[in-house]
């Protein structure tokens, strides 16, 4: 697991979702990136049943329960501004099992899915963001495997999303704050795209990239 | 208490039989109780076997001169190995007692109570046979592979003739057991070229014009099989090694199904290796998945091993021809004793004889792997060889050639003669088809004479000597050098017939020349 870099890239205009995918995929394949497959990332949302909040009325707390390809075996679940478990797939079992205490928002599952690029050292995945039918954006993951401490080479990460992503180059991740010298971890990733996901969310349509 | 009058207690026992039905009419039909057979099944199925000190026919017949038949319901006498087997044979014998006693003869010194029965198929004695052949025979000649006629290998004193029968059958079994898991891989697994099983054989080719080929060779000791001809087995058909490893493989497989990495686990966790448990906390990507899981197959693993072993021998084989064919330079190998069943290393060495502390240069590792060969050079160089015999041949004669002009190098250097020109692979001449030819200049102390020497792999050595002008008497008369101090310098080269020198070998020669080239002091 190295350091990962996950943002939103905003659609070309007067293209579609597909069309601004399919240029950066195009992009990639030019800079000498190889094919290595297909990625998904997926996101269901829990609330906490109303049966356990106190007569405060205090607000429900939201958890997240995601999977990452790129770890077949594993689960993980975490809550917005908390901590974020690992767990292996029985997990997802055992939250049929907490019905009472966790609701599932159906209509919140949303998902990124698509293909994997492998250029040396570092893995690019360019996904579509879909929630139930339609697409709602596009997602950018960038890994540096050799790398698992954030601060020594975050400058490298953002010059390599320059190159392929020119003027929508994100700024620093948040979870790389100020920790800087932390050790990164798959956890880090999923609370990222938590986060991309949360946004796009909110955002009621597509963005569309601002005329230059 | 007197004065009462007895009260009549009736007891009735508790019904013995268990009620299957009862009829319209009232009568009742009975369960059968088990028979002495059915009743010891079912509490042999209850022993621990894992726990068993002794044989388990100890534990089967535990009552000695009963007439009856006991079910004996055990699978082998091997705990240990055979738990953990996954082949659906289930090897279940009888013990019987033993009748064949003539009361009146006296009793024979090796009389056993006990006699076992066992299943007709694991009747004889089985082994798996592992050889590797040059040519591709018939495809008319496949499983052809005779049942053989071998006697039965003598019990050990002292111990009953059943424990005989029985670890025979139960080799058989393994045998069975192998050869059913090698022919179930050689039909799953997809290879360049496809595995063919016959039979009671499987046939692949891990190397072109190289056949490796595993049979179940099974006799039974019905007459039947007695009156067939016996085949000629050749000591060196079989790969013992092989068979040996093979048995390995597939014990150390049952043990793996049972080794303490897989039990105990949680009860909610899958079968596996104990690291897989932990894949999803730890978040493994597919790469550490991969590495934990070991996808060879019994199959995969003894052809790797054919290769590694085959590739051995005609690596041995191919220095060892040199050596004998070669006597200058000479070609040493030092084969280490430590290897792998996947890699072994040889040390090579080329030297001259009565110059090996001088002539030092050319010291090879060979590391033999599964399909190639990595020699590393002493001056650093790796080179890969692949399977081809011919291509580590020609890179030997190219060192050995080599050789000599290193070893001229070092002699120069001891005998004070200055080296003037040097170079491995030299660009003019005639060219070499094996490697490239060398070539060294070396000058004598005073300065006075020249040695030229140039030794290529076909070629050969051609030594030239150059002269001081005043030693030659055909020079021309020249214009330009009119003082004679110029008739100091060498002149022409004359080439040497080296085949004519004295000396036992290359060096020791080349020591000659320049003694006889380096005027004495005295």
């Amino acid at each position: 697991m190295g350091v990962t870099c996950v943002s939103q890239m905003p659609v070309a205009e007067g293209k579609s979702v597909q069309q601004t995918v399919e240029l950066l995929t195009r992009k990639l394949e030019m800079l000498g990136a190889e094919k290595q497959g297909t990625f998904c990332v997926d996101c269901e949302t829990y609330h906490t049943a109303a049966s356990t909040l106190g007569s405060q009325g205090q607000a429900g707390k939201l958890m997240y329960v995601m999977h990452n390809s790129e770890y077949p075996l594993s689960c993980f679940a975490l809550f917005e501004n908390g901590p974020c478990l690992t767990a292996d797939t029985n997990f997802d079992v055992l939250m049929v099992k907490l019905k009472g205490f966790f609701q599932s928002a159906k209509a919140s599952k949303i998902e990124t899915r698509g293909t994997r690029y492998q250029y040396c050292d570092f893995l690019v995945k360019v996904g579509t963001v879909t929630m139930g039918p339609s697409a709602r954006g596009i997602s950018v993951e960038v890994e540096y495997g050799p790398c698992v401490v954030a601060s020594d080479c975050w400058s490298l990460l953002l010059e390599f999303l320059q190159s392929f992503l020119g003027s929508h180059t994100p700024g620093a991740p948040t979870v790389f704050g100020n920790r800087h010298d932390a050790v990164y971890g798959p956890a880090d990733t999923m609370v990222q795209y938590m986060e991309l996901f949360n946004k796009i969310r909110k955002q009621q349509q597509v963005p569309v990239a601002g005329i230059r | 208490m007197s004065g009462v009058r007895a009260v009549r207690i009736s007891i009735e026992s508790a019904c013995e039989k268990q009620v299957q039905e009862v009829g319209l009419d009232g009568t009742e039909t009975y369960l059968q109780p088990l028979s002495m057979s059915q009743n010891l099944a079912r509490l042999a199925q209850r022993i621990d076997f894992s726990q068993g000190s002794g044989s388990e026919e100890e534990e089967a017949a535990g009552a000695e001169g009963d007439s009856q038949d006991w079910a004996g319901a055990g699978s082998s006498a091997d705990q240990d190995d055979e738990e953990g087997s996954l082949f659906p044979h289930h090897g279940t014998f009888e013990v019987i007692k033993n009748t064949d006693i003539d009361l009146d003869k006296k009793i024979p010194e090796d009389y056993c109570p006990l006699d076992v029965q066992i299943p007709s198929d694991l009747e004889g004695s089985a082994y798996i046979k592992v050889s590797i052949q040059k040519q591709a025979p018939d495809i008319g000649d496949l499983g052809t592979v005779n049942l053989f006629k071998r006697p039965l290998p003598k019990s050990k004193p002292g111990s009953p003739h059943w424990q005989t029968k029985l670890e025979a059958a139960q080799n058989v079994l393994l045998c069975k057991e192998i050869f059913a898991q090698l022919s179930r891989e050689a039909v799953q697994i997809k290879s360049q070229i496809p595995h063919i099983v016959v039979k009671n054989q499987i046939i692949s080719q891990p190397f072109p014009n190289l056949q490796l080929s595993i049979s179940l060779c099974h006799s039974s000791n019905d007459k039947k099989s007695q009156k067939s001809a016996t085949e000629k087995q050749s000591p060196e058909d079989h790969l013992y090694v092989l068979e040996h490893n093979l048995h390995l493989l597939i014990r150390e497989f049952h043990k793996q199904t049972l080794s303490s990495i897989m039990m105990p686990h949680p009860a909610s966790a899958p079968f596996g290796h104990k690291r897989m448990r932990l894949s999803g906390p730890q978040a493994f990507d597919k790469n550490e998945i991969n590495s934990l899981q070991s996808s060879e197959g019994l199959l995969e693993k003894i052809i790797k091993q054919a290769k590694h072993i085959f590739l051995r021998n005609r690596t041995a084989a191919t220095i060892d021809s040199l050596a004998s064919r070669i006597e200058d330079p000479q070609i040493q190998a030092h084969w280490s004793n430590i290897n792998d069943v996947y890699e072994s290393s040889v040390k090579v060495l080329i030297t001259s004889q009565g110059y090996e502390q001088i002539c030092k240069s050319i010291q090879l590792q060979l590391n033999i792997g599964v399909e190639q060969i990595r020699v590393v050079h002493r001056d650093g160089r790796v080179i890969t060889l692949s399977h081809q015999e011919q291509e580590l041949q020609d890179f030997l004669l190219s060192q050995m050639s080599q050789h000599q002009v290193h070893a001229v190098q070092q002699l120069a250097k001891v005998m004070g003669w200055q080296v003037l020109s040097f170079s491995n692979h030299v660009g003019l001449g005639p060219i070499e088809s094996i490697g490239n030819a060398s070539a060294i200049t070396v000058a004598s102390p005073s300065g006075d004479y020249a040695i030229s020497v140039r030794n290529g792999p076909e070629s050969g050595s051609k030594i030239m000597v150059q002269f001081p002008r005043n030693q030659c008497k055909d020079l021309p008369k020249n214009d330009v050098l009119q003082d004679s101090k110029w008739n100091h310098l060498r002149g022409p080269f004359k080439e040497v017939q080296w085949n004519k020198m004295e000396g036992r070998n290359f060096v020791y020669k080349m020591e000659l020349l320049m003694s006889a080239l380096s005027p004495c002091l005295l």
